[in-house]
């Protein structure tokens, strides 16, 4: 089951290299953080109940429920529905994100580990290269948030991935979360304008 | 448990501040924090290499960079005094909180003897820094403060990564936790590849914090924008902390097989960080952004030092405690040029000597110090580099690290130069200079001493606490 979960995880990330609007961008990072959850309560057997708890309602609350809510503020404020200054075209996005997973699993294999299973290495190194492809071929600062918010789930999978025998580290990553949807996202989402690109007032 | 006390205490302090929103009520508070801050200090070194509260310990590189910040403490808050002193009171308060926050956690990122835990204190100071990059509250300040918290964030979750990594290596079982004591355990079964991806992820990430390349555009920015005092801090103190971070890995990784491969990376980092930093202070136009430059320089040397080994750990140690007096010491006096010449515009800068004599005479010897032109101690620091380098007969890094070296000598002195005797380029007569005291530049000059003393003598017990620091490194 969890396998299932984790590779419709993987079909999520893909769906972001196609998507041009916004809204669907927030629709596939409030999936994620469902299927986070899911992941979480499979994957997590060796776990204390209340440790269990408190990261299920964290993926729950946070990143399902305030992260995507946070985001449509944002985009309502801005009134920008589309993504429609790309650094490169859809197509080619498509393309390199085919190419990422393909290099994710090479890597995972590479990394083969008696304590990880290969398939989150796999996912996680996908979801990091997703993020980061997201913030270097977008030019909306909104589109940047979104990149960081999937990086920030690549942390998430990864330390789901040792979780059992290290639950501190995932309530760190949770801290990250926390970190992340009150300051950047409640402070400064909400002051920037994040349908803007030009962020070069200051330069040498 | 006088940790404990100290964290509870600071935390109390800057809560009550925020509270209170009293001018004076926070100078006293502020002040009191100050002397807190020494008072543990002392205590530190009084028990050196003692654990508290089984995340921290007080080992010799913690507690050198500790002094650091305590010794800059007084100063940093005297001079906030001063910048704050027109600010209404819930602006004032803040800011004084945000700095009280930021000092506490910067004190335990030096103590923290688990990675998770030293890397959660390096979060929390981003929280406080962007509080403070956005003190003046302009459209700049806020893009300075995005940039930098998106890029630190970044930062960070790709140095948790690093730190993911590290939990890989581990079995099932092996330790709860990820200290740096028990890591030392298994680090020598480890498998090299894995950590080889733990240390890049750690450098590039923690490099957001140390204002090295590839991430060192995020401190450049805040520079800008950030209150000049804050500027000191974040130059100084705050790279500190991700040097340390850093370290300690390089320091957990060094009895194993990727030693050169560290070495190597790091040498490369530092080069790069120093042909940035020479390619923009060569065409530099704003003063503030320069000595931003000037610190990324100083840490590319520190990063050359530590892949150097042997002689280099103390040449970047010594650089560290060095470069953290001479370039808040020019920070501090940017505060006092801004009110004098109301600009960082080099073009719109000139005659500080005429304006403000002792402000330029902390510029003249500041810039001497920052560029180790003898007698700054940090040409002692450099000189143990080049012969490290001409050791390890690494003669294409020694050339081009003299090449660069030479670059940033030339862009700096001419503007500093320019400023201090030349006419402004622009002419700019709508505000009449400023007058300041000349008491204001007592702490520059203190700290410009110690860099000139630290030539000439450098006290055993500082000499000690360096040797303690690399004791575990390969010689």
């Amino acid at each position: 089951m969890v396998n299932y979960l984790v590779v419709f995880f993987a079909v999520t990330l893909m769906y972001f290299s196609s998507a041009d609007r916004l809204t669907t961008y927030i629709k596939l990072i409030g999936i994620q953080g469902l299927l986070l959850c899911g992941i979480a309560i499979f994957e997590l057997k060796e776990v204390n109940t209340a440790n269990l708890l408190f990261i299920v309602s964290e993926t729950l609350i946070f990143k399902t429920i305030v992260l995507p809510y946070l985001l449509t503020r944002i985009i309502r404020r801005s009134g920008v529905t589309k993504v429609h200054r790309l650094a490169m075209p859809g197509f080619y996005l498509l393309i390199f994100s085919i190419f990422g997973l393909l290099i994710s699993v090479i890597l995972a294999k590479i990394l083969i580990n008696p304590f990880i299973n290969t398939i989150y290495t796999a996912i996680a190194l996908f979801t990091l290269f997703t993020g980061m492809l997201l913030i270097v071929t977008h030019k909306l600062i909104i589109s940047h948030l979104i990149g960081f918010l999937i990086i920030e789930n690549a942390v998430f999978m990864f330390s789901l991935a040792i979780g059992n025998e290290m639950p501190m580290m995932i309530n760190v990553g949770i801290l990250l979360d926390i970190f992340v949807g009150v300051l950047i996202l409640g402070f400064f989402g909400l002051r920037l304008k994040p349908h803007t690109n030009e962020l070069t007032m200051l330069k040498d | 448990m006088m940790l404990l006390l100290f964290l509870i205490v600071s935390i109390l302090i800057s809560a009550l501040i925020v509270l209170f929103k009293n001018k004076t009520l926070t100078r006293i508070l502020t002040v009191a924090f100050a002397l807190l801050l020494i008072w543990f200090t002392i205590f530190a070194w009084a028990n050196l290499n003692s654990t508290e509260l089984t995340y921290f310990t007080f080992d010799s590189t913690g507690v050198l960079l500790l002094s650091v910040l305590a010794l800059l403490a007084l100063p940093t808050i005297y001079h906030g005094f001063i910048y704050t002193r027109g600010d209404d009171a819930k602006k004032h308060s803040i800011y004084h909180a945000s700095l009280v926050a930021l000092m506490t956690f910067m004190s335990g990122a030096y103590m923290a003897n688990t990675m998770t835990v030293l890397w959660i204190f390096v979060e929390a100071t981003t929280l406080a820094v962007a509080v403070l990059i956005y003190h003046d509250r302009t459209e700049m300040a806020l893009e300075a403060t995005w940039k930098y918290v998106f890029i630190c964030s970044t930062g960070i979750a790709l140095a948790y990564l690093g730190i993911l990594f590290l939990g890989f290596i581990y079995g099932r079982g092996d330790a709860p936790n990820l200290s740096f004591s028990s890591f030392a355990h298994v680090i020598n079964n480890a498998s090299p590849l894995y950590l080889k991806i733990a240390f890049v992820f750690v450098l590039v990430g923690f490099s957001t914090k140390m204002g090295l390349f590839p991430m060192h555009t995020v401190t450049i920015d805040a520079h800008s924008v950030a209150p000049p005092p804050i500027s000191a801090l974040i130059s100084t103190t705050l790279m500190n902390v991700g040097f340390l971070a850093i370290f300690r890995v390089y320091t957990l990784f060094s009895s194993t097989s990727i030693l050169p491969f560290m070495n190597h990376v790091l040498i490369l980092a530092g080069l790069l960080s120093l042909t940035i930093a020479a390619g923009y202070m060569l065409k530099a136009k704003h003063l503030k952004r320069m000595l931003a430059y000037s610190s990324l320089e100083n840490m590319g040397l520190v990063a050359i030092a530590t892949g150097v080994g042997g002689a280099g750990y103390y040449a970047a140690l010594l650089l560290i405690v060095l470069h953290s007096f001479t370039k808040s010491g020019l920070f501090y006096q940017m505060g006092q040029l801004s009110r004098v010449l109301h600009t960082f515009k080099l073009d719109e800068c000139g005659r500080y000597m005429n304006l403000y004599p002792a402000g330029a005479m902390v510029l003249l010897t500041g810039m001497v110090c920052i560029l180790a032109i003898p007698p700054s101690g940090i040409f002692i620091s450099e000189l143990m580099i080049f012969r490290g380098l001409v050791v390890n007969d690494q003669w294409f890094v020694l050339i081009a690290t003299i090449v660069l070296l030479c670059f940033i000598i030339y862009a700096m002195s001419i503007r500093i130069m320019h400023i201090t005797f030349s006419g402004p380029r622009i002419e700019t007569d709508l505000v009449l200079p400023g007058k300041i005291n000349p008491g204001e530049t007592i702490s520059q000059f203190v700290f410009f001493s110690i860099v000139i003393v630290m030539c000439f003598y450098q006290p055993p017990f500082l000499v000690d606490l360096i040797n303690q620091s690399f004791a575990l490194l390969p010689k």
